[in-house]
């Protein structure tokens, strides 16, 4: 007997997995129509989708609205920028990035969490505020310009390596990547960590009394989140070959909030889902009006005022339905 | 002993000046944010805009020929029903979710993006330069401040204290913090509570608007300038507390002069990082603020 929420965490692999043969059509699509454009945009799409699943364990599963989850998003843009540019490996950029992302997560844990509710909202907001001023202003990291001059990359895989500057080829490196992180979060949510995570969310006050340490769980969540969205953002300038401190603007940390509360909030694949689905609206509406934030923003708003369950909230239910059928009979 | 003076006359009170311009004007964005977390529980993420709403209106009505003074009462005034109308549709249809705080955030940060871009599509993104309404300068005890300046610092202490009275020495404002303290109370006690809050929620919308039209014409008005600057009015309003008039007041007189004084000595730019540093510290250590809520004290 399965507990619902296996059931659900299992319908969100299955739309996962059909988002990941989705992918390889597209990119197939893609390699025959000789597209550049289009997959970079996706490509794109991916590694905010990986930033936009941060900010869904820390709101869907902990109970905590981060608005400055940007700031390791950019951060670890940053650290993987300057990595690349005195080392040219891929490899090398993504281990740093893990490592810098947990202890950045640490520290930022640290302040962030001993406040709670609102309050953890807005000093989130500022911390990411604070740092995103401090690297706008400090002329080594190329102040408001950023830096560019990334150097294309070679990702060596053994067999055979992609470069950065395939389209094709990175997307799969960022489909890769950004799964793996889909899977890694998955899997430590469905953990006994993760259930308690779902306990504080629920109720706080309660689990001390089992004998857990909500603060180390929180910290545990918070980590995990500034990890992911530091990887993920590791992988931007790889793709763009520059960065700048717009990476770690509010604007950036808001996008993530309004992919996650589109796509689906607690769900995890509705981060991927909303990600696609937010690009796909920027780049249809900018084709033909500049005004693209007037849409989103009532798009976003009618999100959360009549489907506060999001696109994923709506259809994971109907597909875990579906699954626990296909399981009995 | 005199370079000690002439350093204060020429260097340290000029920039306690412009601090306490600044100030001023955020304190009025700040009480409107504060009251309206005091009262109604909502974090306004849209506050900015509405800052910005009454800059580009005041520009606009200038340019019909309405005189300074009269958009000092008329911009407000438009702002009201505003204010009313978006807690009426907007902020209750969410108002009663189990999670309103995030629910009522993420509303308004949606609105205000919303905002930003209608202000793009009227008015353009370029920053529009009002004329100064009142020219010239003063000498007060040797120091040569613009009159202008003089002016708003003047007109924003009246209308922080009116809002003082008003909350805290009228049969309104008894409701209000009423309402604030205990909501069902208040209303089995015969307060209309929906009524309070859209009215608090108008008037804090319309204080946003009024500090607005005073700064126009000291900065330029373009569409994210409500961003940079509700920053400061969130700092203001945690670090002096949510929701506390007093606490908005002083934090917002505190801050901005550390934000003047210290770009004396530093690079303007790190004044910023310095301020929100005071934010985040104060969250730590007492993240109530330095005073107590609305209604409470």
């Amino acid at each position: 007997m399965r507990d619902a929420l296996t059931n659900s965490m299992r319908a969100s692999h299955l739309l996962a997995l059909l988002l990941v043969v989705f992918a390889l059509i597209t990119a197939a699509v893609g390699v025959a129509m000789n597209d550049t454009f289009y997959l970079r945009l996706a490509t794109e799409a991916l590694i905010f989708a990986g930033l936009a699943l941060s900010v869904d364990i820390l709101l869907g599963y902990t109970g905590l609205l981060s608005l400055g989850q940007a700031l390791y998003f950019g951060l670890g843009a940053y650290i993987s920028a300057l990595t690349l540019m005195q080392v040219p490996s891929f490899w090398l950029a993504l281990l740093v990035a893990i490592l810098s992302g947990l202890a950045l997560g640490l520290v930022g844990g640290f302040i962030a969490l001993r406040v709670r509710g609102v309050y953890f909202a807005l000093i989130t907001f500022g911390l990411a505020q604070v740092v995103a001023k401090i690297i706008y202003n400090t002329r080594a990291l190329g102040a408001s310009d950023g830096m560019t001059g990334v150097p294309i990359i070679n990702v060596n895989l053994g067999f055979t390596s992609i470069s950065s500057a395939s389209p094709a080829g990175f997307f799969l490196v960022v489909l890769t990547v950004t799964m793996a992180l889909y899977a890694i979060a998955a899997y430590l949510l469905d953990t006994p960590f993760g259930r308690l995570l779902i306990a504080i969310k629920a109720n706080d006050r309660r689990v001390p009394f089992l004998g857990y340490k909500a603060t180390t769980l929180r910290l545990g969540s918070y980590v995990m989140a500034a990890t992911i969205a530091t990887v993920s953002g590791a992988l931007y300038p790889m793709l763009r070959g520059f960065v700048s401190p717009e990476l770690l603007f509010f604007a950036t940390s808001g996008n993530a909030v309004i992919t996650v509360i589109l796509g689906g909030v607690g769900t995890l694949v509705g981060a991927l889902y909303g990600s696609i689905l937010l690009t796909v609206i920027k780049s249809v509406i900018g084709s033909w009006t500049e005004h693209h934030l007037i849409i989103i923003g009532l798009l976003f708003m009618s999100a959360v005022i009549f489907f506060p369950q999001g696109l994923m909230g709506v259809v994971r239910p109907k597909v875990a339905k579906w699954l626990s059928r296909g399981g009995t009979s | 002993m005199a370079e000690a003076i002439d350093y204060f006359q020429f260097v340290l009170a000029p920039q306690m000046v412009i601090g306490l311009v600044l100030g001023i004007a955020v304190i009025l964005v700040a009480l409107g944010l504060t009251i309206i977390f005091g009262l109604l529980d909502v974090i306004n993420m849209s506050h900015g805009e509405f800052y910005a709403l009454g800059a580009f209106l005041s520009v606009s009505l200038a340019a019909l020929g309405v005189p300074f003074w009269l958009l000092l009462v008329l911009v407000p005034a438009l702002m009201l029903p505003i204010g009313y109308i978006v807690e009426r549709v907007l902020i209750q249809r969410v108002f009663h979710s189990p999670d309103r705080h995030v629910t009522t955030l993420l509303l308004t940060f949606g609105f205000g993006l919303v905002l930003e871009d209608v202000f793009r599509l009227i008015w353009g993104p370029n920053p529009l330069r009002p004329d100064m309404p009142i020219s010239g300068a003063v000498e007060i005890a040797g120091l040569f401040l613009p009159l202008y300046r003089v002016f708003m610092i003047g007109v924003g202490v009246l209308i922080i204290i009116g809002t003082a009275l008003v909350v805290y020495r009228t049969r309104i404002g008894a409701m209000v913090r009423a309402a604030a303290f205990d909501r069902n109370m208040a209303a089995s006690l015969g307060v209309p509570v929906q009524l309070v809050y859209a009215g608090a929620f108008a008037f804090g919308v319309s204080l946003a608007g009024l500090a607005g039209v005073l700064l126009a014409p000291i900065y330029s008005v373009f569409p994210t300038m409500g961003r940079d600057f509700i920053l400061m009015a969130f700092t203001v309003v945690i670090v002096g507390g949510m929701g506390s008039i007093a606490g908005a007041v002083i934090a917002g007189l505190f801050l901005t002069q550390v934000q003047a004084i210290a770009s004396l000595y530093i690079s303007p730019v790190w004044a910023d990082p310095i301020v929100f540093g005071i934010m985040v510290i104060m969250l730590m250590v007492r993240p109530q603020g330095l005073f107590g809520r609305l209604g409470h004290a």
